[in-house]
């Protein structure tokens, strides 16, 4: 199982830059000065604005000179769980997907959820869910998706996993994980009780509920928690849905999608790794990079019209095997900051797109094609 | 059922009038009040109207189930006959009326919504996981009526279409099985096909 | 349909004297054996030459034999090079019984496809040359004409293919080469002049594997109570068994493997999957690299592969070994159904006792792995229900063999009466899940 690592010219620059950069953390206050110095100098020959009143020059001159860590992250989403007595298949399918990550050598540096933990977001449900993500070795980092979210409005989320829109930084990334599942209100006009509301988002072609969107007051935030970082840094952005329009009518969407990649805009490595649509999805927005999850409960078909035209499709999947079209995957950040996505199909061989598809607009580096597409 | 419904809305405007009545102090007296029993103000007369009106609805299901059907989930409409108006001769078809174009085109698409309804419905597909087909078929996509008949092995047969159905309903549905004929699968058989509209028939096609 | 034929007197002889003293001492799948077997327990290549000939049906082996698809016969079945004559089906039939085609002279394809055992050996693995044993159970050559590949990893693309093998195979029947294989038999007159008048040449591997092949495509054996009950005759398989075959088709979730149907009759969907059998011993994760390894040593040539399938550890990762495809690890094949009562110990590596034991294992969902194939999932059978299985799987026995299949019920049932070594209640029921104690720790 042989992945495909391109390194250029730069990216051998960058390495060498990275060492340079580890070594700071050794020093004492003189010599990380100097050497502050000469990346300042260095990040300067690059082009890079960045100011010296604090230590935000190391920082950004870090970001500048894309001085990543080259390490991988693993993912789980999608897992639609309901309580343990009702539907075993889903709980199970979960189960094997923490068995596949703790198995992984080595371990990634974490492991994203990507949304969807509960099928109606009830509390046993989120419950069960952290119960079996515990057992993860390492690191879990929570993503909130609609199905999480509408019973009690996060609540219940909140009280178990934190706040649902946060940022991390991680070896020189800059990570968002955003809640893009927020939804105009449909259910107070009609009458609707909680349970009615999610029963009504939980229809993936449920008419009635709202298109997702990311929304005014996270968009700001996203703005001011993005204003430090150079438009150098590799950026990473965790999504429920997939900040860019596919298909309207099964929320494979959002609605200010124009809006979020605006901010998103100025950064020449950005990537997106979203859930929601259960399948192996790719696309290129400018320099925007967006990679779906797999659903470890069950797949979707490939939507009749919208699909990017990046997306090199997985076969469709075979309805006499439960398993089949789900998974669980990794991402690979390399050095020059941008992603190679694995998809880890279950019963299949693992699917690659390599971050140089995307930067060649589908020219190299193309995944395998499928021999039995969608129809 | 509508029998029932009469008359508990009869026990219940009763109910609401014995109440008014214990409460006491008639005072403005009209010729149905009972005697000593206060009448209910004009907004509390809305109010009881309301209510009852709600609880009749709530029970009788049904009068507005198909828009209720159709705000959630599209259902496509079938082939249009209004080009067949005013055309037929003879005593077999008479003339074709717009009213027989209206009754074709609403019974027809009143099962394919009837299909919806159920196809959206884990627990009218008796489930016992909780999983209904629109999970894996979102608008029914993906369910390819015009490839059957085909061989399927996991069958053992030649599938037709209620085949497959009664295979999901076993497996990923883990609910009972439909009687071929029954009312559950023609409504979702209509559903399927509804949706598919357009498809060239290809029998055999995998 | 009569299958006996009387007429030949020392069949009579044999029958009816020999086989009475024999008939006690029929192999049970413990290997013991009283009387005269010969070599790794086999019977008299002789003996069994005879019974064969009291089995089968005379027809014209030019035309489809009787129950099978004659349009699959012709289309699917023979390969343009190799078309069914009767001089070809004699000199496989003296080739399949001949212990000279192994090196120490004891071992034929009848000893580990034994005419007495249900074709195969009822041992757990096969015992070769040497008294070797190898890694894995024997698969039976009764309607082995309708597979699309043959060994328990598919490596061998038609009976042809196959034949050749094991003959070479150090463990089996360990001649070094071809040459030495043909070597053993070439100076033979009949088989001289056999195999001038069934290919026109002179004696030759490709040949001998040709003449073997066409030899299987005669052991047809499609006639059970089962196929009766299909035709419309309910009284043919106990109720029970009609109750099974209904779960089969449904709860039980076999028909998506152990595929039936006029076109393919015999059981299974000619595929490889994952059951987590071999994930009870070994760590696949390693294996699988250590495979590669091995392979890129020895280069992929397909004698490589026969012998690391049957002589290593390596032998436990199946399709892998053929295919090097990821999602293969540990995948086998699905094997046939048809006369599975005969064909113990079960799995591909004999380690099933009784028909009893399968159900079990697929009813608790098998053995949680990274690679287990995702149709295997707790069944949620109950006893009854796995005891209505088991008696369908005895009604698809050939109606030939009805004596030692009541035996094999009965030593079976008594088997499984004092040990279910593969039971596990709670993951059957769901009350806990496949994967979750690898995951959690230890829930029970």
């Amino acid at each position: 199982m042989k992945r495909a690592t391109i390194k250029s010219v730069e990216t051998r620059y960058y390495e060498e830059r990275d060492a340079l950069m580890r070594g700071l953390k050794n020093l004492d206050r003189r010599s990380f000065l100097k050497l502050s110095a000469a990346a300042a100098a260095a990040a300067l020959a690059q082009g890079v604005a960045f100011n010296f009143h604090s230590f935000q020059p190391v920082r950004v001159a870090r970001a500048a000179s894309g001085a990543t860590a080259d390490f991988t992250f693993a993912y789980i989403s999608d897992s639609h769980l309901y309580k343990r007595d009702l539907n075993d298949r889903f709980v199970r399918q979960l189960l094997r997907a923490v068995d596949d990550i703790n198995h992984l050598t080595p371990q990634p540096d974490f492991v994203l959820y990507g949304g969807d933990l509960a099928q109606l977001g009830q509390p046993l449900e989120l419950e069960l869910g952290a119960q079996i993500l515990k057992n993860l070795k390492a690191p879990v980092r929570m993503m909130v998706g609609e199905h999480d979210w509408f019973l009690d409005m996060g609540e219940k989320w909140r009280g178990l996993f934190g706040e649902s829109t946060y940022s991390f930084d991680h070896k020189g990334v800059h990570f968002v994980v955003l809640h893009s599942v927020m939804e105009d209100d449909f259910w107070t006009e009609r009458g609707m009780t909680p349970t009615q509301r999610m029963q009504t988002v939980a229809g993936l072609d449920n008419g009635i509920q709202s298109r997702f969107k990311v929304g005014a007051e996270q968009r700001s935030w996203l703005e001011n928690d993005l204003r430090p970082y150079s438009n150098d840094a590799p950026i990473i952005v965790f999504s429920h849905s997939p900040l860019y329009k596919y298909y309207r009518p099964w929320n494979f969407w959002t609605d200010d999608a124009e809006d979020v990649q605006a901010i998103l805009a100025r950064f020449s490595r950005v990537a997106v790794v979203h859930g929601h649509t259960h399948q192996l999805l790719t696309n290129r927005i400018g320099n925007i990079h967006f990679h779906g999850m797999l659903s470890t409960a069950w797949p979707w078909p490939y939507a009749p019209e919208g699909l990017p035209a990046l997306t090199v499709q997985m076969n469709r999947a075979d309805p006499f095997d439960p398993n089949d079209a789900l998974g669980d995957g990794s991402v690979r950040v390399n050095p020059d900051g941008l992603v190679d996505k694995l998809y880890n199909l279950w019963n299949r061989n693992p699917v690659q797109v390599a971050s140089a598809y995307l930067t060649s607009a589908g020219k190299t580096a193309t995944p395998p094609t499928p021999n039995l597409k969608s129809y | 059922m509508k029998m029932r419904t009469m008359k508990s809305l009869v026990f219940a405007t009763l109910a609401v009038l014995l109440a008014a009545y214990r409460e006491g102090g008639a005072e403005e007296a009209s010729d149905e009040t009972p005697k000593g029993a206060k009448a209910p103000s004009a907004t509390e007369q809305d109010r009881i109207d309301d209510a009852a009106m709600a609880q009749w609805k709530g029970r009788v299901e049904g009068r507005d189930w198909m828009a209720e059907e159709l705000a959630k989930h599209k259902v496509l409409t079938p082939a249009p006959n209004d080009g067949l108006i005013g055309k037929g001769q003879g005593a077999t078809y008479g003339s074709i009326t717009r009213e027989d174009v209206k009754v074709w085109q609403h019974e027809t698409y009143k099962e394919a919504v009837e299909g919806s309804r159920i196809f959206h419905s884990a627990d009218r597909l008796k489930s016992t996981i909780a999983v209904s087909c629109d999970m894996c078929h979102p608008d029914g996509s993906n369910t390819h009526p015009e490839t059957y008949p085909k061989f399927q092995v996991q069958l053992g047969r030649v599938a037709l279409l209620r085949d497959a159905i009664n295979w999901c309903i076993e497996n990923p549905v883990r609910g009972r099985k439909l009687e071929p004929d029954s009312a559950e699968m023609r409504a979702l058989e209509s559903y399927i096909y509804a949706q598919r509209k357009g498809a060239a028939l290809e029998y055999g096609k995998r | 349909m009569q299958y006996r034929r009387m007429g030949n007197p020392t069949a009579f002889l044999i029958l009816t004297v020999v086989l009475p003293l024999l008939g006690a001492c029929d192999a049970v799948f413990q290997g013991g054996s009283d009387g005269p077997r010969g070599a790794h327990g086999a019977l008299d290549m002789g003996a069994q030459t005879v019974l064969l000939d009291g089995l089968l049906p005379e027809y014209d082996v030019t035309q489809p034999p009787p129950g099978v698809d004659p349009h699959i016969w012709r289309q699917v079945v023979i390969p343009a090079d190799n078309p069914m004559k009767p001089e070809r089906v004699a000199l496989g039939k003296k080739l399949y019984f001949d212990t000279r085609l192994s090196k120490d002279g004891t071992v034929a394809c009848a000893t580990c496809h034994d005419v007495t055992r249900g074709f195969t050996d009822q041992r757990p693995v096969s015992e070769g040359v040497g008294d070797a044993l190898g890694k894995r159970n024997a698969p039976t050559t009764m309607n082995a004409f309708l597979m699309q590949s043959l060994f328990l990893d598919g490596r061998a693309p038609s009976l042809e293919a196959q034949a050749k093998l094991p003959i070479l195979n150090p463990i089996e029947m360990a001649h070094p080469h071809e040459q030495a294989a043909l070597a053993a038999i070439a100076e033979d007159p009949t088989y001289k002049q056999m195999f001038s008048f069934a290919y026109g040449r002179l004696p030759n591997y490709a040949d001998l594997g040709r003449a073997i092949a066409a030899f299987e495509r005669t052991l047809v054996f499609l006639d059970a109570p089962f196929d009766r009950f299909l035709a419309g005759d309910t009284e043919a398989i106990s109720e029970e068994a009609a109750r099974g075959w209904v779960l089969f088709n449904g709860k039980g979730r076999c028909m998506s493997c152990h595929q039936f149907n006029p076109s393919n009759p015999i059981g299974t969907d000619h595929r490889f999957h994952n059951i987590g059998v071999a994930a009870r011993k070994q760590n696949f994760e390693a294996l699988a690299s250590q495979a590669l390894e091995a392979l890129g040593q020895q280069g992929g040539g397909v004698q490589a592969v026969d012998r690391l399938a049957l002589q290593t550890d390596l032998s436990e990762l199946g399709r892998f070994l053929v295919t090097k495809d990821r999602a293969d690890i540990g995948a086998f094949k699905t094997m046939q159904l048809r006369n599975i009562a005969l064909t113990g110990p079960y799995m591909h590596d004999g380690s099933m006792k009784t028909l009893w034991d399968v159900m079990d294992h697929y009813n608790k969902g098998g053995e949680p792995n990274p690679f287990l194939d995702g149709g295997i999932e707790p069944l949620a059978l109950n006893e009854e229900e796995i005891d209505a299985m088991v008696e369908l799987m005895f009604a698809l026995t050939d109606a030939r063999f009805d004596e030692q299949n009541q035996r094999l019920f009965r030593e079976q049932r008594t088997l499984a009466g004092t040990e279910r070594p593969f039971r596990d209640t709670a993951m059957a029921q769901r009350e806990i899940y496949p994967f979750e104690e690898r995951v959690m720790g230890r829930v029970r």
